[in-house]
């Protein structure tokens, strides 16, 4: 793409109307100011999105043509040139980042966390509509990370299958893992895996159905004194989850029903909103916890097409949903009958002498009779046309009243799936998670309740509808890879107003720093090859102190924050900006290991060699001395999607950073650094770069994505 | 529409022409604040009044707290394993006026009394756990505000802390806080450096808003930056320069990057404040003036740690005497309280506060001792510590710290919780999402028992009967609706028998705060709640009009407007 952007000073440019859905191009910069000072004539204008240059063009006569003014120079967003005697016209040309840059930025941030040196490369030169497609088909994509890190491995070797019985003293092997183990392998993932999307995907569904390792653990207090058998029951059952996940995310044809089933059979889940210790039987007042989440949080979103009423109501039709200890053969039958395997002989019918797995278990005794829910309820006007007019659950059109057959004994375990099915089928929950997933992939200023009958929809509503039919109109409904395609192909995805328009969450902003950085120096892609780098555990505490982001652990059920208020404040970005100046500095130099105040290490096995991988990018010697060649490189690795023009004034920075002494005020060029070295340690070029590359990295606009 | 895409174009100019390293810190602080705040009304900042607050999240179970034992309605027939149970030898009617403080059976342990402590009023009753709420009651510090909610009162954790915080009851939208317009109103946002400050692991929606970044510290002892490298010598002057350096550099606008960019302003401008307050657990020295348990030594008014914990390490390690529980969960809540009372003390801060999170207690909830046991104590232990601290160690305090800057007389304290729970225990022998709940406000300047002639620091739990309250007209008996359960006037139970009344709508109580504390105007109190722009709907000023606003579940309740809790 070539087009130039025009801005004329003291000229109105008379823009065209364009239709509602369509999202609108960002306004040319506006020329705000021009000043004549002595010899000089300045002109100052405002930022444009994705600007790659910016000229000046003047004459001295408006029916003559503009030629470039080669007699100042530019700056960041002001001109500066001579102030000659004519008066003169001028004329600003902004040229735009090409198109493909932009999006492809957008991608690597959405569909996975963040842009590696190796991505930027392919898709320079092929239009990344390619990733996407892989990405959208995760079961096509071969899987490398095993080789990245011994670590994956090792993990995996202590994981169990859920038919595995935990063990209750090994500490190495099957069934062995504790949630630390889980944490670090599901980071090192996120670092390394060729299935991006689906790790990304992973990370939004444990968050959405979210449960909580440390009340698995304080659930099982009843039955287990040992601390560290807890923690692995609990690990087993979040594992367990994620595996179940991780299946339905390959299945092509995957539909919301799946997954919200996965989230209501979970062990976890029963266990975390209280379901387990539910009584619905006699005159018994059944516990309302996730009756009211799975409306509100999961499936319809708040106030959302239910009421107290329909709370209370379907808090009956859960009472039974609990769990029990079952031979390992028998972990997703929900009528098993209570292990009976002994540990040992004599060691009596305890559950620590009980040989088995935990697992969803009907307890029929607790169930009492389920009431209808959604009573002389119809889907809101608002909606329209499919959803006002079809069926849902009885013979009225847009009435979604749901009435249970009597059922007794096990069978009234279908509630729950009659349950599922038909919140998984409510127009409420189609437009709750489109506006979700659009939070998550597009931009925070998405919100349920629009008015889709409305004649003219923002481009938000009008994609959230598209959204809404394509999960609508494939049969099944539901389907998410239909949904994930509507959104990948909308222009609000591919504009300016997605791009950099969201905060990393404290996951995506330690992984992302990690990947910006990451070559295989050698291309082998084996654990030892990387110039960035983590062993997985230790980003479990950045994580902590970036707002207490603790994997696996989320104390309220609403899951951690999507949007950047939630994580961002001056504690949080303290947090952020110390890791990554912990990162950058050499393993085994003060501040790496050993934080200079507060407690604990900062980065710790977390490690990388920027000068590694500018070694691997600048071959010549020349070119390492090159302070704006070293800057550019970075400038380009860490802000892809960003045009060069807007980058000036970090790139002035960076190369005013390169030639500064470590006091910050001395002259020190660059270019007399005559043995440029990889060697980390009091290697003066090695540090220079890591603090040029801390400096980036640091700044507001790696926050963004 | 979401804050954060409120900061104009026209700022970001602004912002670009600041120019060079250093500028934009220079702006903010080299303003003098009485140029800035010519126009600014009130004296919010300028009258050395201060507010400390503490969120109490999950929804506290106020029965559970502030126990209405009189009532014939609150029995075991409700709550099986979660009553508070009288004890046989008090007589709770009586009308004394002061709190008990039990110091028996077994004088020396700080928990051992299992019963509801009664409050003097004929009718109320504290949880044990509450037991060092007592001493501040009785000196006059404490109003207990019972049946504290808003209209159309939503159980949902989450749209209702945001309707707490951002003073606007049903608008889930808007996520800009009541304290965040109160700092506005204040002027301090665009000239003081510092003006409120959250301890915990996010901002919360009460400090959040547009137009300025206000502070959250996750951890105040790492608050500092590091160099790369990081030498002895060079500390981090290059790196903190350069990144000040950065945040003149201008971009085009983008949803989040102007918040981004006051959060990033916000932290390089405050770096050095804190850098001078010392939070770590060895300056942690302070301590009561008065032994407890009739031990020898006094105990520690913050417990951060075990060591720490009220007479564990002075009496023996008896774990008898542990005034919290141990859990890091206890001792984080307490050193944020220790930091959010450091800098009342120390810095101009207006604004201080943190959370306490576990209040959730659908399941196995206890009753005089379990996880709601263990955070009562938790809630007693801290207001009894910031009255004793601020005592103290405060401005004109009997021992104050150097420099400084705050009397307990000068602070508020606030705890607040998103709803009440439900009346009915549920079958996982806890208690669900419900309506009205308790507020705790405490301070030197709070009007409880003993003060003008008060004779209780409750209200809205207390004896019924028509019009006031027999024993004190400043506390009116608010008349309930028509009970489901019989009618009986005096019972504080109401709608569809789960849920608690609302007497008082938790703005009124917040706004009186605001204004007669803090030193707002009526008209800058109307601005920061807005409900108070709209007496005739919302009945939220001083003997507001009792009216007949619509609840949930279509019952009306009449509220009373302000209750008159400041001296």
């Amino acid at each position: 793409m070539s087009e130039r952007i025009l801005s004329l000073l003291a000229v109105a440019l008379l823009l065209g109307t364009t239709s509602s859905a369509q999202v609108a191009p960002p306004a040319p910069p506006a020329i705000t100011n021009f000043t004549l000072n002595g010899s000089q004539r300045v002109l100052r204008w405002t930022p444009f999105p994705g600007a790659q240059s910016f000229k000046i063009f003047s004459t001295t006569d408006l029916r003559q043509s503009f030629t470039e003014d080669t007699g100042g120079a530019v700056s960041g967003f002001s001109w500066t040139g001579t102030n000659t005697s004519s008066a003169r016209f001028f004329r600003l040309d902004t040229t735009p980042l090409d198109s493909n840059a932009l999006v492809t930025a957008t991608v690597l941030n959405r569909l996975a966390y963040g842009p590696t040196p190796a991505l930027l490369d392919r898709f320079k030169t092929n239009a990344i509509d390619l990733y996407i497609a892989e990405q959208l088909a995760p079961e096509t994509v071969p899987e490398t990370v095993q080789n990245q890190h011994t670590n994956i491995a090792f993990f995996e070797s202590r994981f169990a299958a859920p038919t595995t019985a935990i063990p209750l003293s090994a500490s190495t092997g099957p069934g062995s893992a504790q949630v630390s183990d889980l944490r670090a392998w599901f980071k090192l993932r996120a670092v390394g895996a060729d299935r991006q999307f689906l790790e990304v995907l992973l990370q939004f569904l444990d968050n959405h159905f979210v449960t909580q390792h440390t009340k698995t653990m304080d659930y099982f207090q009843f039955a287990y004194g040992d601390f560290t058998l807890r923690n692995r029951i609990a690990t087993e059952l979040e594992l367990r989850d994620l595996n179940r996940w991780r299946t339905a995310l390959l299945n092509p044809a995957t539909t919301f029903k799946d997954l919200l089933t996965i989230s209501c059979e979970s062990p976890a889940m029963i266990v975390y909103l209280d379901t387990v210790s539910s009584r619905g039987d006699g005159l018994r007042t059944p516990n309302e916890n996730f009756s009211r989440e799975i409306m509100e949080l999961f499936s319809m979103g708040v106030d959302n097409g239910y009421d107290q009423t329909d709370i209370t109501d379907m808090s009956h039709a859960w009472a039974g949903w609990t769990v029990e200890m079952f031979p390992t053969s028998e972990v997703f039958n929900p009528f098993a009958a209570k292990t009976t395997t002994l540990l040992s002989p004599t060691g009596g019918g305890n559950y620590t002498n009980l040989v088995g797995s935990w697992a969803f278990y009907y307890r029929t005794g607790y169930h009492g009779t389920s009431r209808s829910i959604f009573t002389n309820k119809f889907v809101p006007a608002r909606f329209g046309a499919p959803w006002t007019t079809r069926t849902y659950a009885n013979a009225t059109p847009g009435s979604y009243q749901l009435t249970f057959p009597a059922r007794t004994g096990t069978n009234a375990v279908q509630d729950g799936y009659d349950i599922i099915a038909h919140l998984a089928d409510l127009p409420f929950t189609q437009e709750y998670m489109s506006v979700k997933l659009c939070r998550l992939l597009v931009h925070e200023d998405f919100a349920h309740g629009y008015d889709f009958t409305a004649p003219q929809l923002t481009p938000e509503a009008e994609l959230v509808r598209q959204c809404m039919m394509a999960w609508e109109t494939n049969m099944p409904r539901g389907q998410i890879r239909k949904v994930f395609e509507v959104i990948f192909k909308s222009d609000l995805f591919r504009s300016h107003t997605a791009a950099f328009a969201k905060v990393k969450t404290p996951l995506e902003y330690t992984v992302s720093a990690i990947r910006a950085l990451r070559v295989s120096t050698n291309g082998t892609g084996a654990h030892g090859s990387w110039s960035s780098d983590t062993d997985g555990s230790s980003l479990a505490t950045p994580l902590q102190r970036m707002g207490g982001m603790v994997l696996f652990d989320r104390a309220e059920p609403d899951g951690y924050p999507e949007s950047g208020a939630g994580w961002i404040s001056a504690g949080t970005l303290a947090e952020r900006v110390r890791w990554t100046q912990s990162l950058l500095i050499a393993s085994g130099q003060t501040g790496h290991n050993n934080s200079q105040s507060g407690t604990g290490n900062d980065a710790s096995n977390s490690a990388t060699s920027p000068v590694r991988l500018l070694f691997a990018r600048l071959p010549l010697l020349a070119d390492q001395q090159d302070a704006a060649k070293v800057a550019d490189l970075f400038l380009g690795l860490l802000f892809p999607g960003e045009g060069a023009a807007n980058l000036n004034l970090y790139r002035t920075a960076a190369i005013n950073f390169l030639n500064t002494a470590d006091d910050g005020v001395a002259s020190s060029p660059f270019s007399a650094f005559t043995t440029p070295s990889t060697t980390s340690g009091n290697n003066t070029y090695d540090t220079r770069v890591r603090g040029m590359v801390a400096m980036l990295m640091t700044m507001q606009r790696f926050q963004e994505q | 529409m979401p804050f954060i895409n409120t900061l104009t174009r026209r700022d970001f100019l602004h912002r670009a022409l600041l120019g060079g390293a250093g500028l934009g810190l220079a702006a903010l602080t080299n303003v003098p604040p009485f140029a800035a705040r010519a126009l600014a009304e009130g004296t919010i900042g300028f009258n050395g009044k201060k507010l400390l607050f503490v969120f109490l999240r999950g929804g506290n179970d106020g029965l559970g707290s502030v126990v209405p034992v009189q009532d014939s309605a609150y029995s075991s027939s409700i709550r099986t394993n979660t009553l508070i149970a009288k004890d046989g030898g008090t007589d709770y009617a009586a009308t004394p006026g002061t709190a008990d403080f039990p110091t028996s059976p077994g004088a020396a342990a700080t928990f051992n009394y299992a019963s509801a402590i009664r409050l003097g009023n004929g009718f109320a009753a504290l949880h044990p756990g509450l037991k060092f709420l007592a001493p501040v009651y009785n000196a006059g510090d404490l109003a207990l505000i019972h049946r504290v909610g808003y209209p159309q009162q939503s159980r949902s954790h989450f749209d209702s802390q945001n309707y707490w915080e951002n003073g606007l009851p049903n608008n889930n939208v808007s996520k800009e806080g009541i304290l965040y317009r109160t700092i506005i109103e204040s002027g301090l946002a665009s000239t003081a450096p510092l003006s409120a400050v959250s301890i915990q692991s996010a901002l919360p929606v009460l400090l959040r808003g547009s137009a300025a970044a206000l502070t959250n510290l996750t951890d105040p002892l790492r608050y500092d930056l590091l160099g790369v490298p990081n030498s002895a010598t060079t500390g981090d002057v290059k790196a903190t320069n350069a990144l000040l350096s950065a945040q003149s550099t201008p971009f085009p606008d983008k949803k989040s990057r102007a918040f981004l960019s006051l959060q990033y302003d916000g932290l390089l401008k405050t770096l050095s404040i804190f850098s001078s307050i010392n939070f770590t657990e060895t300056g942690n020295t302070y301590v009561d003036d008065v032994n407890t348990d009739g031990g020898s030594s006094p105990y520690y008014l913050f417990p951060t740690s075990q060591a720490k914990n009220g007479g564990y390490a002075t009496n023996g390690n008896s774990t008898a005497k542990y005034v919290v529980d141990q859990s890091s969960g206890s001792t984080s809540f307490f050193a944020g309280l220790k930091a959010a009372s450091l800098i009342l003390n120390h810095t101009d801060a207006v604004i201080a506060g943190t959370e306490l999170g576990g209040f959730d207690t659908h399941d196995n909830q206890g009753g005089a001792t379990g996880q709601h046991a263990n955070l009562q104590q938790r809630i007693g232990w801290a207001l009894y510590g910031l009255q004793k601290y601020f005592k103290i160690y405060g401005r004109n305090g009997s021992a104050p710290a150097a420099g400084a800057k705050c009397a307990w007389s000068d602070v508020v304290v606030v705890l607040i919780t998103e709803f009440g729970r439900t009346t009915i225990e549920n079958t996982s022998r806890g208690t669900d999402h419900a309506e009205a709940g308790v507020m705790f406000v405490a301070g030197g300047g709070v009007k409880g028992y003993g003060k003008s002639g008060r004779v209780t620091g409750v209200v809205g739990c207390h004896p019924g009967g028509t019009g006031s309250h027999p024993s004190d007209a400043n506390a009116p008996w608010i008349s309930g609706p028509e009970n489901q359960a019989g009618g009986v006037d005096g019972s504080m139970f109401g709608i569809s028998d789960r849920y608690l009344k609302r007497s008082v709508d938790y703005r009124s109580v917040l706004g009186r705060v605001i204004r007669d504390h803090l030193g707002a105007t009526q008209g800058q109190l109307n601005r920061i709640i807005p409900g108070y722009a709209n007496e005739a709907q919302e009945h939220l000023l001083i003997g507001g009009t009792v009216t007949t606003p619509i609840e949930s579940g279509r019952v009306s309740t009449p509220i009373i407007g302000e209750p008159d809790i400041l001296v």
